[in-house]
């Protein structure tokens, strides 16, 4: 089997990936050539992609909340609640308790951020998944009632959150030294695993894939890393929330293939009675993903705090739509059973692209919701277009 | 052009990626007859059909049809457009809507109306004669999914029939249904050749070519073996045709000894879990040697389906009665319960229960199976692709390879995927709920040699099947249901099928 046939056989059998992924360039080359190039500055690459992080952070665990056939219309406010409250302990509380002692304040801060989160998973997982009632209901009032909670903590305040530490979640940078290490290894990672999994597979005896094909895929891999790690470098650094997006989305991505977890909400949502029959805990893999899904609003409302320095009563509006469309676009099936982490990724990194270029161009808001609401739709066309034809 | 041909394959070709599931078929249909399609699962039986109904439209396969001498060219998904050239089909799996009534289903697409608004008398009233006229034992207002497998399938007949059709296609219409029932659509059969009406009628159930078709056409690996008048054929020669070699008897020799009882019901009663207080079973006594093949027998609604559901704590809600498994009493609450305690069940729906279709063969073949490969944090692949590689040869289920969803592959190779993915967990005790449902001669064969062999190295089965002969022939004992409960259970020695049947209709 040449190289090539082997690699057209496999973008076609991922056709919705690089479908999804050419969108993005071409929006990218769009952008480009109307703001003449600034569109493509480090600056901008760098703001863009730090942009996209609690967007994102909502999205990867909404993949999996829609691929078992669920959906979670709270999590928008639930990331906005939990950003307020950080605000609150940070502005009003710790200070009161122990004066000048930044690094627990903000450490404690965290724990009860991703605690909150947690905690509101555990209801509406439990919820969603023991008393039976539907996702979409629960979820909708759950989004009432964490604007409720919003306005309580606030009062209609606006509260500062830009306290040291907290704001480096956000807004800080890794120094550039420290990002070349970080590049470094990721590749290493990269090649070892490489050489790991053919071994393994040469272990059970199977047939190996060609090694150009592997080292190609792995080389692109290492290649983009690096590309990143020196365009950002030309900024500020490897941005502090991008680092924790890609171990999120990491851990999700691993999660949602490699363990029974995972596996087992694909089957859910592409046949409940098939994967009840095989053994299947049905409530028990919802409870637990919405756990998760909870415990990421946490980490999102941390990071959302971190990046805007205040707790608004706006805080989140409107994100779990955002959320939503960018697993969609990233392919998950809103019937359930289909879906990746990457292409979630994507899917908010065009959104967030639409935004900031539109923003660049100095498009009116109405105009770009306009955009942004038709760019949803078309790429769902064209996927159900290209699908049809390959 | 010959007037008497109705339908003219000409060098038929249709690949898929990794397949050729049709090989320059030619195939001559003539007007007025019942033409009988068989062939080995994957043959290519179902992708003819799909052809002819749009369901692969013109130009996305090599060759031409010509249909009452016009070259037939059918849009994309257009089944509308075959309904109004007169081609009516019966798929091999239920296309019905679960939530709707059966006069809806009947209508789907075509319903009645007056202004743009539909006329619910109409369509009801329309939908009582047709079932009438066929003596369909159905409420035109029941829900679907309140209906068996069974009485689906004649909603499914029925609602091709309502249309003028020229040529009705049947895809193996009858592999859910009891003796009765197919004797039922024989007589429909009859009933519209005499009306001009062609039909092209696909089974695994070779018996029934012999009662009905005209001409038989047998395909292999897509390929046109031979067409010839039923006459001219014998029942062995058909199976020659078709597995290219000859099979000399239906049910392989087992040679078991069951040991002692493992498994234990005893007066079982349990309700239906949607209606409380509705019982379905009203007590059943059984008793299962280790090493055994159980067979149940009885009319389609007796129960039998609830039963094992019910034993595998997936349906009725339990009022009395105690299970026991290697004599300790258990409580099974759900499917999960069941298999760890080392209960297996091979659904009756392979495409609603028994497989997540959108996902590869691989994954469905290990879903319940997990365990063995994983521990919390992940899941060693590679030992998953060999299990599943290895369990995959042993049945022969013909996939390109097993990362292919399942919803490619032919009918009777899902079943193999379902039968597979169980035997993989290594079962104490295995429901099969009519597991050669939709399988082919050679495979039947197969499944029935496996089921020995599980049995003689100690697991105990307990099969459900519509076909009495095969229920006989495979059964060391039989037990009879009959309304609910369970009347007798039989030696394979003293079990006739009259003695079968009496105990199964109430008259013994
Ligand atoms: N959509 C598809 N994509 C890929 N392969 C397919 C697809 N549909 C059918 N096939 C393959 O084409 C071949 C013929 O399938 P087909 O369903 O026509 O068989 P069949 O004769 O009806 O078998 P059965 O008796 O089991 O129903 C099989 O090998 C099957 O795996
Ligand atoms: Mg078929």
């Amino acid at each position: 089997m040449s190289m090539f046939s082997e690699l057209g056989r496999r973008i076609r059998q991922n056709i919705q990936t690089y479908t999804i992924i050419l969108a993005l360039v071409g929006i990218w080359l769009f952008f480009a050539v109307l703001t003449e190039g600034r569109y493509v500055n480090p600056q901008n690459i760098s703001n863009l992609f730090r942009q996209m992080t609690v967007t994102s952070f909502l999205a990867i665990g909404m993949v999996l909340v829609i691929v078992t056939g669920n959906i979670d219309l709270s999590v928008g406010k639930a990331a906005g609640f939990v950003s307020v409250v950080v605000a609150y302990l940070q502005a009003y509380v710790w200070h009161a308790i122990f004066p000048g002692q930044a690094l627990l304040a903000a450490t404690l801060s965290i724990l009860i951020g991703l605690a909150v989160g947690l905690v509101w998973g555990v209801l509406e997982g439990y919820v969603i998944a023991y008393l039976n009632i539907p996702a979409f209901i629960v979820t909708l009032g759950g989004l009432f009632i964490m604007r409720g909670g919003i306005l309580i903590v606030t009062q209609g305040r606006t509260i500062p959150a830009n306290q040291p530490y907290l704001k480096e979640i956000a807004q800080g940078y890794l120094p550039d030294l420290a990002g070349w290490v970080l590049a470094i290894i990721v590749v290493a990672i990269l090649v070892f695993n490489m050489f790991r999994s053919r071994q393994k597979r040469r272990d059970y005896g199977f047939e190996l894939s060609p090694f150009s094909i592997d080292l190609f895929g792995t080389l692109f891999f290492s290649a983009l890393v690096i590309a990143y790690v020196y365009i950002v470098n030309q900024y500020n650094g490897v941005q502090a929330p991008v680092l924790l997006m890609a171990i999120a989305a990491l851990i999700i991505a691993y999660m949602s293939n490699n363990t029974k977890f995972g596996r087992y909400a694909y089957a859910i949502g592409g046949n409940r009675d098939a994967a009840r029959l095989s053994g299947i805990n049905i409530r028990q893999n919802i409870f637990q993903i919405f756990l998760l899904m909870g415990l990421l609003c946490g980490v999102a409302g941390i990071v959302l705090a971190s990046y805007v320095g205040y707790g608004t009563i706006a805080a989140g509006e409107g994100y779990e739509l955002d959320a939503i469309a960018a697993a969609i676009l990233g392919g998950t099936s809103p019937l359930g059973g289909v879906g990746t982490v990457f292409g979630a990724l994507i899917g908010a990194l065009i959104m967030t692209s639409l935004t900031t270029g539109l923003q660049i161009l100095n498009v009116q808001p109405a105009w770009q919701y306009l955009l942004k609401g038709m760019v949803l739709v078309l790429a769902v066309y064209a996927d159900v277009y290209f699908k049809k034809k390959s | 052009m010959d007037k008497n041909i109705i339908l003219d394959f000409k060098n038929v070709t249709k690949r898929f990626p990794g397949v050729t599931a049709l090989k320059e078929a030619s195939i001559q249909i003539r007007r007025g007859e019942i033409h009988g399609i068989c062939g080995e699962n994957g043959a290519g039986k179902s992708t003819l059909m799909k052809i002819l109904s749009g369901v692969y439209p013109y130009g996305t396969y090599e060759g031409e049809i010509f249909y009452n001498g016009e070259k037939l060219k059918l849009a994309n998904r257009s089944i509308r457009q075959a309904r109004d050239e007169g081609i009516a089909i019966v798929y091999q799996e239920l296309t019905l809507v679960p939530d709707m009534t059966v006069g809806e289903n009947v209508f789907l697409g075509k319903e009645p109306t007056e202004f743009g608004i539909i006329n619910w008398n109409k369509l009801y009233s329309d939908t009582q004669r047709i079932l009438e006229k066929y003596q369909l034992d159905v409420q035109p207002q029941a829900i679907i999914k309140n209906l068996g497998v069974g009485k689906m399938q004649m909603v499914e007949i029925a609602k091709a029939l309502s249309e003028n059709a020229q040529i009705l296609i049947l895809d193996e219409p009858t592999s859910a249904l009891t003796d009765a029932e197919v004797d039922k659509l024989m007589e429909i059969l009859e009933t519209l050749k005499q009306h001009g009406v062609t039909c092209i009628y696909i089974t695994h159930k070779l018996d029934e070519f012999f009662r009905i078709t005209d001409n038989i056409t047998v395909l292999r690996d897509g390929q046109v073996v031979t067409t010839k008048p039923t006459s001219d054929v014998t029942l062995e020669g058909l199976v020659k045709y078709m597995v290219g070699r000859e099979l000399k008897e239906r049910f392989p020799k087992g040679n078991r000894k069951p040991g002692e009882v493992i498994f234990e019901v005893e007066g079982l009663h349990a309700e239906d879990p949607d209606s409380a207080g509705k019982e379905v079973l009203r007590g059943i006594n059984l008793d299962l040697r280790k090493g055994e093949i159980l067979g149940i027998a009885g009319l389609m609604g007796s129960g039998r389906t609830e039963l094992v559901m019910t034993l595998f704590g997936e349906y009725g809600k339990v009022t009395a009665g105690k299970v026991r498994l290697e004599n300790e009493e258990i409580n099974i609450s759900s499917a999960s319960n069941a298999i760890s305690q080392g209960l297996s069940l091979v659904p009756e729906d392979r495409k609603g229960q028994g497989l997540v279709l959108g996902q590869s063969v691989l994954k469905n073949l290990s879903l319940p199976n997990l365990r063995f490969f994983s521990n919390m944090f992940q899941i060693d692949d590679n030992a998953e692709l060999r299990a599943s590689t290895e369990q995959a040869q042993n049945l022969a289920i013909k996939a390109p390879n097993l990362l292919i969803p399942c919803d490619s592959l032919s009918g009777g190779n899902q079943q193999k995927v379902v039968i597979a993915k169980w035997l993989m967990s290594n079962p104490k005790i295995l429901f099969m709920d009519d597991p050669t449902r939709g399988v082919d001669v050679g495979a039947k064969f197969e499944i029935y040699k496996l089921m020995n062999e599980l049995a003689e190295r100690g697991v105990s089965i307990i099969m459900i099947s519509s076909d009495l002969e095969e229920v006989l022939g495979m059964s060391d004992r039989v037990m009879v249901m009959h309304q609910g409960h369970s009347t007798q259970t039989l030696e394979a020695s003293e079990a006739t099928q009259e003695k079968v049947m009496a105990l199964a209709t109430g008259l013994a």
